[in-house]
């Protein structure tokens, strides 16, 4: 456009840069005075001639910039070269319009010569020295192709390329084969600065203010190279406040009076809200709409492998940092004194807490050389190299929840609790105990060769029977239609009626003791055991002595079967006849093992079942007695079994060990204990279970007894549940024995128990 | 604080201040009543009530614990203070006294050496009576006074029989009218009906059993020549004859031995067993009415006709007061707690209807009041072992018998007639 207003001007001003508008085709005239508007426009031609010779055009626009310093090269140069151009290019000459392009050597020429139009102007070019972007020329129609700012590829089959302004065809001027444009190429020294005329297809090559004004360009330099981007600003507007202003007029009144207008405005809308015409919005998605919503770029991330290797680092161990300690001077406090120092040195090198001694020195310089220091390096590296490099997967798991929920004992009432009773009387030790079946009565065996019976609800010892020898155990007959209470004194197994309760019983049971006597002979003869059977009389029989039996060797346990007829006593030392079943009703002896298989500790009958309890040291073993066979062996896992008791129900056994250990056996489940309650700090000495109530107790050396919980359950898939409940306390310890004997009350959930302190005692 | 305080004579409100005392307040209704002239015997203890309860601590505090408003009036109930009980004597037996029973001028008292010993309430032994076999368990008078010249009462002992025993008072002659068997247990407990016609007698064999108590020579014989074992009776007695009775009715139900009989009324007997339970009969149709179930072994109850509930003993620290009416009879509506071990026997106050006694294993006697469920009244301290057998048959005797074989008097002057003093006041 540039170019087009060139064109009809008259002056010699505008022919000259109308030449060098031409060049514009491709650059704006930016950086002389041409206003920014013009430049714009510029722009857009640029791009629309710009398309296929890009370099050519940035050479082009470079000269197009070029100022007054060009003009004066551009008339020289424009000479020579202009003429060598003549002849190949006519259509430009035509086309060039007036103006001849002031720095293209070859046009300018052209334009002289050829272009009628541009006679006068190329005059002009040679005048040279005239600006060519002295004026804007960007509103000038282009006079030497008219067909106008259309993509002239459009031309492409055609021979011409456009029309002039006489509307003759302009013609595209010979293109030469690859060979010339090679040969242009090699021998052309301004090949590099040669375009090509988008509109009329005329090479122009570009001057050297033109190449310079685009070098600029391109660079991002100011087009003008006059103009100084750094000249000293002139504040025209200052931005501080002058002491003067403009106007000093004050505020008017008005300005101070609440309008009207809104006040009105307001209470017209209060109103409307008052009658509910106006409602608050109500929140919408909106809101959240408004938020922005991003793209999760991380979203799989954490999938991937090397994100995995990435978060899962795991950092080298850090080396601790110095404390005082390490100080060169370190507090006085930190200082080891000789004991510390004497007990560092004890100390093996792995306990140690620090792993030197600090030292003091008094200055910097008298620092020695460190003499671990390669010792630590390398315990550095080792603890570089060995670093576990894996993560461990660490169980939060409390360990409270590990532990069994177990009922509290709050909740398993009743048991005993609470001393209750003391029965005193007893010089010895007392070693046993038995309660009645009926527990009205209570029967003790002591060391001062005593059987007592007692009254439960009292503690009135109503009977003292001596018996000439330490009781080591006493079992009160568990038939409530007998009186009868079976007691071992050394070697010697007593049966005493014991007097006490219904008289009826007691004539009942001497009239059975009595009513048999006679076999009693045969039987023992035929089995010709060491066992004899003696039947008291006299001042014997009335104090209660019924029946002796006499063994070989010492007895250590009687125990009745359910029935009270049978029971069976222990004799450790005997060997081959260390189990004995007597049976009461016919005086009969018999010997259930040829060869114990150990040392026996206790037997017990099965309460329901013909089955035979037999407590060696380390292991139980159960016999039918009716098949005469082993039924099960049970591990006690302890080292020497002291005591043992049935469930009622039979099928769980709990033994007592010497090593302090009460094992639970579920006959059912396994031979090995269900559970191992190591609650007492000293030997076990007895176990035994409650006839009703769901409750154990053991009795220890360490004084005390304690009463565990233990519910058998009749589903066979439930395990039993034991809850120690209650410590009792009350025995004092005599030498080195405390509780020896316990039993439960047969049917309150009382606990006797007897110690070596002489007493009984019952606990509620 | 406003305190309404309305006597026969000056019938105003009272302010108070609210960190007044048992005394203060004492002070204060003392001065009132020299004031109303009423009085001029000196100055009298109170105790006070507030809804009920007794005011131990001051009064704020009292209030506070028993979440009483302090912005309305509060009506304070004053009575005399039951003077402290004096111990007067203690008789000393042969062994452990297991029973005691007053009547009148007389204590009779059951011991483990089999033997039965009779007591002037002066404290004179007046006789000791041989017969049972084994330890006394349980004592009890047949009839009604002093005022017969022949007295009867009865004896259950171990030896599974209760004899029936007259004695007479002029010439002090005892003679054991008969023996009452039938029992397989010891006999722990008897209870006479009020008509004096009946008595029942728990054992441990689990039974109540109901025998007449009317002494019949003609009945006798003939249960006599009925009886089985004439023999062993004989040796049993001693040679001499003791005409046998047998029960007129067995009660069973309980499934371990009752240990307390109460009779009430004339058809009903309250039975307390060591099976946990409080059974109440009805002798007419023979049948069990109702059950209070415990949580332990019961060792005695008593029922007090003057507001008929139950007290009872057993095998814990506590007393448990339950009323026999309610139909869901496990209730129990106070819990007395302050001995520190078994309580053995109970005893109803015959005079007033709030308070009793207790004795325990842990010798020590307490003297309770319904309404000072926190602490006891009095604690009546003397024995030296366990206390087996209390009695407040006297109104002015409260007696306790243990196994430290004294049997302990204590003298309770009772308060002056109610109308006067305890009447309620506002």
């Amino acid at each position: 456009m540039k170019r087009q207003c060139c064109v009809p001007m008259p002056n010699k001003k505008v022919e000259q840069p109308s030449d060098k508008t031409e060049l514009f085709v491709d650059a704006p005239p930016d950086g002389s005075e041409g206003s920014d508007s013009d430049s714009t426009d510029s722009e857009e031609s640029v791009y629309s001639g710009l398309e296929e010779e890009e370099d050519t055009s940035n050479a082009s626009e470079e000269e197009s910039d070029n100022e007054e310093a060009a003009v004066e090269d551009s008339d020289e140069d424009s000479v020579p070269p202009a003429e060598e151009a003549k002849p190949t290019r006519q259509g430009k000459a035509k086309g060039g319009k007036s103006k001849v392009k002031k720095p293209s050597k070859q046009s300018q020429p052209s334009g002289s010569l050829e272009n009628t139009a541009g006679d006068t102007h190329a005059a002009s070019t040679s005048q040279s020295g005239a600006d060519e972007y002295e004026y804007d020329s960007s509103d000038e129609e282009d006079i030497r192709n008219t067909v106008g700012n259309i993509p002239m590829e459009w031309y492409r089959e055609f021979e011409h390329i456009g029309y002039d302004l006489l509307g003759k065809k302009i013609i595209k001027p010979e293109q030469g084969d690859e060979l010339d444009e090679f040969v242009n190429r090699m021998d052309n020294p301004d090949y590099w600065r040669t375009v090509r005329d988008r509109l009329t297809n005329q090479k122009v090559v570009l001057s050297d203010k033109d190449v310079q004004l685009i070098q600029r360009f391109r660079r991002g330099k100011t087009v003008d190279p006059s103009t100084d981007p750094y000249a000293p600003w002139v504040d025209t507007f200052t931005s501080e406040v002058m002491i003067h202003p403009v106007t000093n007029r004050p505020e008017h009144k008005r300005s101070f009076i609440p309008s009207l207008w809104e006040k009105q405005e307001v209470g017209r809308i209060v109103h409307a809200m008052k009658m509910g015409w106006i409602k608050p919005k109500p929140p919408t998605e909106d809101e959240e709409d408004d938020e922005p919503k991003f793209y999760n770029l991380w979203e799989n991330e954490n999938e991937s492998e090397i994100n995995k290797r990435f978060n899962q680092h795991i950092p080298a161990p850090k080396m601790r940092l110095p404390g005082h300690a390490e100080s060169y001077n370190p507090p006085p406090e930190y200082l080891f004194t000789e004991e510390e120092e004497l007990a560092w040195k004890a100390k093996e090198p792995e306990e140690r807490k620090i792993n030197f001694i600090p030292k003091k020195f008094s200055s910097f310089r008298l620092i020695t050389a460190y003499p671990r220091f390669c010792n630590e390096r390398f315990e550095r590296c080792l603890d570089l190299y060995l670093c576990p490099r894996q993560r461990k997967m660490r169980m939060n798991v409390d360990p409270e929840d590990l532990i069994p929920k177990l009922p509290k004992p709050k909740d398993l009432q009743p048991f005993p609790s609470t001393q209750a009773l003391v029965y005193r009387g007893h010089a010895g030790m007392v070693r046993c105990i038995s309660v009645s079946p009926d527990g009205q009565w209570l029967v003790s065996g002591s060391d001062d060769s005593t059987l007592k019976f007692w009254e439960v609800a009292t503690a009135r010892c109503l009977k003292t029977l001596h018996v000439g020898g330490v009781v080591k155990d006493i079992a009160w007959n568990p038939n409530v239609t007998l009186s009868l209470v079976a007691a071992i004194v050394d070697c010697d197994l007593l049966v005493l009626n014991a007097g006490l309760g219904d008289k009826l019983i007691v004539s009942n049971t001497d009239n059975i003791l009595s009513s048999h006597t006679p076999t009693e002979e045969n039987s023992d003869a035929g089995n010709k055991l060491p066992v004899h059977w003696h039947t008291a009389d006299g001042k014997k029989w009335k104090e209660g002595h019924r029946v002796k039996v006499t063994h070989p060797k010492a007895l250590s346990q009687v125990t009745w079967h359910g029935k009270g007829d049978y029971l069976a006593v222990v004799m450790p030392q005997a060997d081959s006849m260390s189990v004995l079943i007597h049976q009461l009703s016919r005086q009969r002896t018999q010997n259930p093992f040829r060869k114990p298989k150990g040392l026996v500790q206790r037997v017990l009958f099965h309460p329901l079942r013909p089955f035979l309890f037999v407590a060696t040291q380390r292991y139980v073993r159960v016999y039918n007695l009716l098949k005469q066979e082993l039924v099960k062996k049970l591990q006690t896992n302890c080292k020497w079994v002291s005591s043992m008791a049935v469930h009622p129900g039979g099928d769980n056994v709990i033994i007592g060990s010497y090593d302090c250990r009460l094992g639970w056996f579920d006959l059912d489940l396994s031979t090995k204990p269900y559970q191992v309650l190591r609650h007492h700090k000293k030997a076990i000495r007895q176990v035994c279970y409650h006839k009703t109530y769901p409750l154990f107790a053991s009795a220890s050396d360490d004084g005390t007894v304690i009463v565990c919980h233990g519910r058998v359950y009749n589903d066979l898939l439930q395990n039993p549940l034991i809850v120690p409940v209650k410590v009792l306390r009350g025995h004092t310890m005599t030498s080195d024995l405390g509780v020896l004997d316990c039993k439960f009350h047969p049917t309150q959930p009382w606990v006797f128990s007897s110690g070596s302190d002489h007493t009984i005692r019952l606990f509620t | 604080m406003s305190f309404l305080f309305r006597y026969s004579v000056a019938d105003t409100p009272f302010s108070v201040p609210s960190n007044v005392t048992t005394d203060e307040l004492c002070d204060l209704i003392n001065g009132l009543l020299k004031a109303d002239g009423s009085d001029g015997d000196g100055r009298v203890a109170f105790d006070f009530l507030i809804g009920g309860t007794f005011l131990h601590s001051r009064l704020e505090e009292h209030m506070r614990q028993n979440d009483i408003s302090t912005e309305t009036v509060v009506e304070i109930e004053y009575v005399e203070r039951s003077p402290t009980p004096e111990p007067e004597d203690s008789l000393l037996h042969d062994d452990w006294v297991s029973a005691v029973r007053a009547q009148g001028t007389c204590i009779l008292t059951g011991c483990y050496d089999n033997t039965l010993k009779l007591w002037s309430t002066s404290g004179e032994l007046l006789l000791t009576m041989p017969g049972h076999l084994g330890p006394v368990k349980c004592v009890t008078w047949v009839d009604s006074g002093d005022a017969l010249p022949v007295r009867t009462f009865l004896s259950g002992s171990h030896d599974e029989t209760v004899l029936l025993w007259q004695w007479n008072q002029d010439t002090n002659a005892v003679e054991c009218v008969h023996a009452c068997r039938g029992h397989a247990g010891s006999v722990d407990c008897l209870a006479v009906n009020p008509e004096h016609t009946r008595f029942c007698s728990g054992s441990w064999d689990t039974m109540l059993k109901i025998w007449s108590a009317v002494i019949n020579s003609d009945e006798d014989g003939q249960l006599e020549e009925h009886s089985e074992k004439p023999a062993k009776r004989k040796k049993m007695d001693g040679g001499t004859k003791i005409p046998t009775r047998v029960p007129t009715m067995t009660l069973s139900g309980h499934k371990e031995g009752i240990s307390s009989a109460q009779w009430v009324g004339t058809n009903e007997v309250y039975t307390a067993s060591w099976d946990h339970t409080i059974k109440m009969w009805d002798i007419e149709q023979a049948t069990e009415k109702s059950c209070i179930a415990g949580t332990k072994v019961f060792f005695d109850i008593a029922y007090s006709p003057l507001n008929r509930m139950l007290v009872a003993a057993s095998a814990d620290r506590h007393v448990r007061l339950y009323d026999p009416r309610t139909s869901d009879g496990a209730v129990v509506k106070c819990t007395f707690t302050s001995h520190t071990g078994w309580v053995s026997a109970v005893a109803w106050s015959p005079v007033d209807e709030h308070q009793f006694i207790s004795g325990s294993y842990d010798s020590v006697l307490k003297q309770w009041d319904t309404r000072s469920p926190k602490a006891p009244l009095f604690d009546l301290t003397g024995h030296d072992d366990r206390i087996l057998a209390v009695d407040w048959s006297i109104p002015q005797m409260v007696l306790s018998g243990g196994t430290d074989n004294h049997l302990k008097v204590f003298r309770v002057s009772n308060p002056a007639p109610k109308t006067k003093a305890a009447g309620r006041r506002r």
